[in-house]
């Protein structure tokens, strides 16, 4: 039996944003995991440099962006193609407190890995129920 | 046939979205290169440019590392191998998954003038890039004349 092919979306374009810059920004694909002590994304951005990414959190708002360089086509001809290259952003309202100070940032092989963790406050707190 | 070729114009601020539309261009796939067994929407997507050394094949794998990726040649094929894992921390639940995981493979039939066993490939930032050179028949020669 065949497995399943892993597919690729066309990129799409951020919309509702123009940014002051000209050339296309794309949305990255993003994972989000909740684990009881933090929030993990993961966003594909291939091509962009470490260098060049700005993570953002203001008023609940998380904003990730990533620039890829031109350098790597000079003097290249397209022949064929099937994505295009662009830099990348995406915005997310976070749900849960977040503490600001103690957010981690890595990119590896492509993808941006944050850690979020979860403020105090905001973690899940057991109740004890004292007996009569 | 002229082709486009990519240069930084002296002004930088239209230099991504020149690129862009030129990629663009060639979406349709209008110089009609046949790929052959490969198909689009499989990962990864492929870009090919060419230089004057021969054809420089893209293909975005975010989220692969070197180690995992598999290329081998076979006359005038080019295939291209490996598997992609996405982190599931301990005690997650998932809010959102882009992301997918898993084994991929992709061929590419190359055209004639072009050597895939002396191709190279680097690795950065989640792009490979393959680079095949042109036979060395293939390549412009000068004839020289002869005097009488």
């Amino acid at each position: 039996m065949t497995p399943q092919e892993l597919s690729v979306r066309t990129k799409q374009e951020l919309k509702g944003e123009e940014q002051t810059r000209a050339g296309r920004t794309y949305v990255p694909d993003v994972d989000i995991c909740e684990t009881p002590n933090s929030l993990w994304l993961w966003a594909d951005m291939p091509g962009v440099d470490e260098q060049s990414i700005q993570i953002n959190l203001a008023d609940g708002v998380l904003s990730i962006e990533g620039h890829v360089s031109l350098k790597d086509y000079e003097n290249l001809a397209p022949v064929y193609t099937e994505y295009n290259i662009g830099n990348y952003a995406r915005r997310f309202t976070l749900s849960s407190d977040i503490d600001a100070e103690r957010i981690k940032a890595r990119m590896t092989n492509g993808v941006l890995e944050l850690e979020l963790p979860k403020a105090e406050r905001a973690k899940p707190r057991r109740i004890p129920i004292s007996g009569s | 046939m002229a082709l486009f070729r990519f240069s930084s114009p002296s002004d930088p601020v239209s230099g991504l979205l020149d690129l862009q539309r030129e990629l663009d261009r060639f979406f349709q796939n209008p110089m009609g290169l046949d790929l052959g067994v490969s198909s689009r929407g499989v990962f990864p997507a492929v870009n090919i440019f060419s230089d004057k050394d021969g054809y420089i094949a893209r293909l975005e794998v975010p989220g692969v590392s070197p180690e995992q990726i598999n290329i081998e040649s076979h006359g005038r094929t080019l295939t291209i191998s490996g598997k992609r894992e996405v982190v599931t921390p301990e005690g997650g639940s998932f809010h959102r998954r882009e992301r997918e995981s898993g084994a991929f493979s992709r061929s590419l039939q190359l055209p004639d003038d072009l050597d895939p066993g002396r191709a190279e490939a680097s690795y950065k930032h989640g792009i490979l890039t393959v680079r095949v050179p042109k036979k060395e028949d293939a390549k412009p020669r000068q004839i020289t004349v002869k005097g009488a």
